[in-house]
């Protein structure tokens, strides 16, 4: 039990107040991310990621049902709380970077300790630490525009991470991104994760991007459809079952 | 169907488009309220001190000012509705609109927008300068003639005017929309990384800086020294120091406190220098312009307000007495019953031919009160002593009389000096007095407590001693009162001026600023949305909006507070003291700029902070 990061239940997203029009996002989820997993969601344009991963995040509230991080109900988080919570659990690296262009990249990667008020003699060694991590050493003075996109998001991850939250949120992550830098980026993510238990949870569409995980759900019409688990199958094999299923689950 | 779509999306962003229109109203209306001046000359001459010719180029270069000021600002507003609309057209564009119809339809937009401010300005600026007009003359005991609050020559320069800057605009709009390519409208809120100046020759410029400010403020000072050079050279020296401090001092300052690990490595304060060190980049020239339009309207509001101190002090110093009571009758009696005397004396005289006769004892019982002015070396304005006279100084000779005889004959005449008496004054003894022939008649001088306070009593007894002995006419017209409707008259015009004209800068320079700072919000709203993504508590990025348009309001606020402070030297040659209540004008001045500040923030935190939803 006290292995769960994530779990979730009966969650219902219903966007519209009042007599606006109502259209339910998601209408039963269920699941749960163990400690040190790497899980994947994929699903059609539409069917839901990104607002999952909102409330997942704190950045939206769920219409009905649980959702817990770390033991923590969110549904009981309010204003600062919810704040502070996506602060201190949560790392996020979106499809565009999302960098602060007038920042460098170690201030970039400085900012969510500065905003958690950790001494500013504390922060350097973390930033160079885990710059090391992600081989981001030798960029940390240049501003984002000089940076390529595979680098951008080395520093995106490096700042997901600097603070060391419970669990990484990725949303599309090698979206922007070229082939050979998306690998990188998933070998990456997929090193942290067996090498420094971070768990991770991975939206997107792409199977390649979805192999590197160690499971996966597909979310259809706003609810769980079904899942897939590598095992101890290599990349390869599990990638070949993430397109037979996405065949048919599409159909 | 474009053009509902657009008006569509103009609903969404309603408080933005009340702001910008808003503003362009109160342009309007105060450029209309200053036309309404300006080009009135009947005003001009009855309510400045200055000749009317001479008003008349102190206006038109007002207007002038006025004129630049508002084209920029209606630069900046117009920039804010570009940047409002430019993604929204971009995204029509992308949708297959013909770029010729969205150019149109911009055209039209602001077009319309701005007509509409202009005559809806227009309008409210016709009922104000009646209403501000009158405030003014309750207020301070002015007196205004000639006032006409509809002017038709305004209303047309106005409107003319308008219409011209509008279609200026629209076309740049409307062309600027159309040559920009459509990835470039949708994605502006990119800002590149700026290039950094070498340290070496920004410290050299933020040195140049302080020292050409210094050398200004030098100027103004030794203005005896300098003569009128000094306004010129003063001039030069601070624009050009206001752009370099702020093109180099202030970002150097951001640097060393950027520098500062232990100080900027707090909460969010990178993040808000990163942004200020940009802001103030790309705000340069325009924040050394606001720096001296500041110092130029708090000055002109703080010398209105200095001209009328003097007025109460000068009016103190036109005479020795504030009434003198040249007749009697039972109703003037019942009037000066009223006064609140605080000293009041009378004397006896008696006129035979061309001759008129005082008695020395009346005087040596109560000698007179006088004016003394020193002999001043320097420049600047003195006012003179009240002083009394000693009862040994009226002696009877057959020379020419002294100074407190002379003084006799002059403050208890019945012919005016000035109308070329020719009475000849003579003191005598009781017994002589007693001696002469003819009718003894008697003249009463009155100090009452406050001048100001019995203004208006005063007048009533002026009157009532003018319809019953119009023999003293002369005297009466010169009197204390007289003088004093006089001298309030010739500085109404000159307070009024600067009252209004340092309101009205400063109404568009801030708005100028605000809307420049507005302009940039929507390019902020991606780097405040990932702020929050980060765990930044709500109250965080308020606070860091609060401090980085608090600094952007604050220095050349700062700035032109100093030029104001060494500029106000010049006028020790116009004002008795022109430091004298300089805090009321400041306080005034500082309330309106901060709740321009305050309206900014407002609107930007509206337009930059993402809304947790908290439904549920
Ligand atoms: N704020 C909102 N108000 C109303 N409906 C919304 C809102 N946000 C999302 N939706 C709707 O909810 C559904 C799910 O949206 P969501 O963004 O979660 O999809 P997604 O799975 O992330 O898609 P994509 O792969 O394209 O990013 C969509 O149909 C969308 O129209
Ligand atoms: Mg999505």
């Amino acid at each position: 039990m006290t292995n769960e990061v994530v779990k979730v239940q009966h969650l219902v997203k219903t966007y519209g107040k009042g007599n606006e029009k109502k259209f339910t996002a998601l209408k039963d989820i269920n699941f749960t991310v163990e400690n040190g997993e790497f899980v994947g969601i994929m699903g059609a344009s539409g069917s839901g990621k990104t607002t999952l991963l909102n409330i997942l995040s704190t950045l939206d509230k769920p219409t009905s049902g649980e959702v817990r991080i770390n033991q923590q109900d969110l549904t009981q988080l309010k204003g600062n709380q919810m704040a502070d919570f996506r602060g201190h659990e949560i790392g996020f690296i979106f499809q565009d970077f999302n960098l602060l262009e007038n920042l460098t990249a170690a201030e970039n990667i400085a900012l969510p300790l500065s905003l958690q008020g950790v001494a500013p003699k504390q922060i350097q060694p973390l930033v160079m630490k885990i710059a090391k991590r992600l081989s981001i050493e030798s960029v940390l003075d240049h501003y984002p525009t000089e940076l390529s996109g595979g680098q951008k998001q080395r520093v995106a991850a490096a700042r997901a991470l600097v603070h060391q939250p419970t669990i990484l949120f990725g949303d599309e992550p090698t979206g922007a991104l070229d082939s050979n830098s998306a690998r990188e980026l998933l070998e990456t993510m997929s090193s942290l994760n067996r090498n420094d238990q971070v768990s991770i949870l991975l939206v997107t569409h792409d199977p390649f991007s979805a192999s590197y995980c160690q499971r996966i759900l597909f979310i259809k019409d706003g609810e769980i459809g079904s899942e897939l688990r590598r095992g101890e199958r290599d990349r390869a094999a599990f990638y070949q079952e993430i397109l037979d299923n996405l065949g048919t689950f599409t159909e | 169907m474009l053009r509902k779509l657009a008006f569509s999306s103009i609903k969404s962003r309603l408080k933005d488009y009340v702001v910008l229109f808003s503003g362009l109203v109160v342009a309007a209306a105060t450029f209309y309220m200053f036309m309404a001046l300006a080009t009135n000359q009947d005003f001009l001459g009855k309510n400045s001190m200055l000749s009317a010719n001479n008003t008349m180029f102190i206006f038109i270069f007002g207007a002038i000012l006025l004129a630049i000021i508002t084209f920029f600002y209606l630069i900046y507003a117009n920039s804010f509705l570009l940047t409002m609309r430019q993604r929204e057209y971009g995204m029509f564009m992308m949708l297959g609109a013909k770029t010729g119809k969205i150019g149109q339809l911009i055209f039209m937009e602001t077009f319309l927008l701005g007509m509409g401010a202009t005559l809806i300005g227009e309008i409210i600026g016709i009922g104000l300068t009646q209403v501000v007009a009158r405030l003014l003359v309750q207020q301070m005991g002015l007196t205004l003639q000639h006032f006409n609050s509809f002017y038709w020559p305004a209303f047309l320069i106005t409107l003319a005017f308008f219409l011209a800057l509008f279609i200026f605009a629209a076309i740049w709009n409307s062309h600027k929309l159309m040559k920009t390519p459509v990835l470039k409208l949708l994605h502006s809120a990119e800002q590149p990384a700026r290039a950094q100046a070498q340290p070496i020759w920004l410290a050299v410029q933020a040195l140049l800086g302080v020292a050409l400010l210094a050398a200004g403020y030098w100027s103004m000072i030794n203005i005896a020294l300098l003569q009128l050079l000094a306004i010129p050279f003063a001039l030069v020296t601070i624009v050009l120091g206001s752009f370099f401090t702020f093109n180099a001092t202030f970002i150097w300052l951001l640097r060393l406190m950027k520098k500062r690990r232990s100080f900027s490595l707090r909460g969010i304060r990178n993040f808000t220098l990163s942004q200020l060190n940009f802001r103030i980049h790309d705000y340069t020239r325009m924040l050394a312009m606001i720096s001296i339009l500041f110092a130029l309207a708090l000055g002109a509001i703080t010398v209105g307000l200095g001209f009328r101190n003097d007025l109460s002090v000068l009016i103190d110093s036109f005479d020795a007495y504030d009434v003198k009571l040249y007749t009697h009758s039972a109703k003037i009696d019942a009037k000066v019953a009223k006064l609140d005397i605080k000293e009041q004396a009378t004397y006896s005289y008696k006129v035979k031919g061309n001759q008129i006769y005082y008695r020395q004892d009346q005087l040596q019982d109560q000698p007179l009160y006088y004016f003394h002015y020193q002999r001043s070396g320097g420049i600047s304005m003195q006012m003179p002593q009240r002083r009394r006279f000693a009862a040994k100084d009226y002696q009877i000779s057959r020379d020419e009389p002294n100074g407190a005889v002379q003084n006799a004959y002059n403050q208890l005449g019945i012919k005016s000096i000035y109308g070329g008496s020719n009475l000849t004054g003579h003191l005598v003894t009781a017994a002589e007095f007693a001696r002469l022939p003819g009718k003894t008649s008697q003249l009463t001088l009155i100090r009452v407590q406050d001048f100001a306070a019995a203004r208006q009593k005063i007048a009533k007894i002026e009157q009532a001693q003018l319809a019953a002995a119009p023999e003293f006419s002369e005297v009466l017209e010169n009197s204390k009162y007289a003088n004093a409707q006089m001298g309030t008259a010739m500085y109404s015009g000159m307070i009024f001026m600067g009252l209004f004209l340092g309101l009205s800068f400063l109404a568009m320079l801030a708005s100028c600023l605000m809307f420049k700072i507005l302009s940039g919000a929507y390019s902020d709203v991606k780097r405040y949305d990932m702020l929050n993504k980060m765990g930044a508590r709500t109250s965080v990025l308020k606070a860091s909006v609060a401090k980085e348009i608090g600094v952007l309001y604050a220095l050349p606020g700062l700035l032109g507070i100093i030029h104001v402070l060494f500029g106000l030297q010049l006028f020790k040659l116009l004002l008795l003291n022109p430091y004298r209540g300089i805090w009321l004008p400041f306080l005034i001045f500082l309330l309106l700029y901060g709740l321009y500040y305050w309206l900014t923030v407002t609107l930007y935190r509206g337009i930059v902070i993402p809304k947790v939803e908290i439904d549920k």
